[in-house]
């Protein structure tokens, strides 16, 4: 199942690096979609726009952050990422549940990817949009007790 | 007495305090008038005013009583060029909103044209005449320095979520708010070409005195359903312009 973070002010770069690591260290959380406006392109030298890290992985962050999706394994770690939201977004949030993360290949992306798309792991489906490269949008977070 | 605006709420007050051209609005910042000059960007300070027209007095004018009876404001008289400034005010509780700027700049400014748009408001009049209103509006309470934006352009922000510390989104950063300490500096003009030097404006308002100073009822404020005044004249207005304009007889 999916839930939405919807935070009442648009997070920078700072907090969002906090509020990632603390949904990291949650059990049940499998996939994270940062969503919101992008920032202008690093020229523009915007002070969110910068490298932040996710217990160790460097991501490189590209918008500013409006929503976060997450698909999670059970019910219970709904808890966990509200306790992790009011560490963390003193302005109020609020925590919807839905399908928010594609799950399936689509015929757009069998044209986008053509003969490969076999090869792309299910993880991967639904993490960018159409018109991104996924290597330049999705960044794999390994898990320590999966190492 | 002229009758601004009805309602018994707070909000309505405000309104109406905008709107009467008696009622001094509070100063809330000090700019010097170089800074108006950069932030409007129409020409650089200490630069003479360029001019479409001669001076009204050289000019051979038809003989017209209501040319006699009007006083042509500063700008007309010296045949100043026609310039603007405009400003976008965040839905999240910022002190004006465009049409009771509009409603209010006819109540308070001479010889000016207010055009308004959902995100934004735009106050039109001779150069040398906008630059003494622009510094009205930029020091008195019309201006919040996160909640409002000079933007003369991309004024893309009103309706979006406030970052962190309570700014309002600007596409082309023209305000920064600076975090150690707490002010907001303007680094680009209204459309967006970079100062030599930032303008400060000051820090912004924080959340409780904006909720008693802005004009705009929200549910999460005080909302236009409650003011019942405000609702009944509303209602008036509506009924009368239904039966006048379907069937008069």
């Amino acid at each position: 199942m999916d839930i939405e973070i919807f935070p009442h002010r648009l997070l920078g770069a700072d907090t969002t690096e906090r509020l990632l690591n603390d949904l990291e260290d949650i059990e049940g959380v499998k996939r994270m979609v940062v969503h919101g406006p992008r920032l202008p392109p690093e020229e523009a030298r915007h002070p969110d726009r910068r490298t932040i890290k996710i217990k160790g992985e460097e991501v490189n962050l590209q918008v500013k952050t409006g929503r976060v999706l997450l698909e999670i394994e059970t019910e219970e770690a709904i808890d966990d990422v509200r306790e992790a939201c009011e560490d963390n977004l003193p302005f109020g949030f609020e925590v919807h549940v839905g399908t928010f993360i594609r799950k399936q290949k689509t015929v757009t992306d069998n044209i986008k990817y053509g003969e490969d798309l076999d090869k792309i792991p299910d993880e991967m489906v639904g993490l960018t949009d159409q018109s991104a490269r996924l290597s330049d949008r999705a960044t794999i977070i390994k898990r320590k007790k999966e190492q | 007495m002229a009758q601004f605006y009805p309602g018994t709420t707070k909000v309505a007050q405000n309104r109406r305090n905008f709107c009467n051209p008696d009622y001094t609005l509070e100063k809330l910042r000090e700019v010097s008038d170089e800074d108006v000059v950069k932030i409007l960007g129409h020409r650089a300070p200490g630069e003479e005013y360029p001019s479409v027209h001669p001076p009204i007095d050289e000019l051979d004018e038809p003989e017209d009583a209501v040319r006699e009876m009007v006083i042509p404001i500063d700008g007309a008289k010296a045949g100043d060029r026609v310039r603007y400034i405009q400003f976008s005010d965040s839905m999240y509780f910022a002190p004006c909103h465009p049409f009771i700027r509009a409603r209010s700049y006819l109540w308070r400014f001479r010889g000016a044209d207010a055009g308004v748009l959902s995100g934004r408001q735009i106050i039109e009049t001779r150069e040398r005449d906008l630059e003494k209103y622009a510094k009205t509006l930029i020091e008195t309470e019309y201006m919040d320095a996160g909640r409002t934006g000079i933007k003369g352009k991309t004024v893309h922000g009103h309706s979006l979520r406030l970052d962190e510390d309570g700014i309002m989104f600007d596409m082309i950063r023209r305000f920064i708010y600076d975090k150690a300490s707490g002010t907001v500096s303007y680094v680009k003009n209204q459309i967006g070409e970079e100062l030599d030097e930032p303008v400060n404006v000051g820090a912004p308002l924080d959340e409780a005195t904006l909720k008693a100073k802005t004009t705009i009822y929200r549910k999460d404020g005080e909302a236009y359903r409650d003011d019942k005044d405000a609702v009944e004249v509303l209602h008036r207005v509506h009924v009368l312009r239904s039966e006048g304009g379907f069937c008069p007889e």
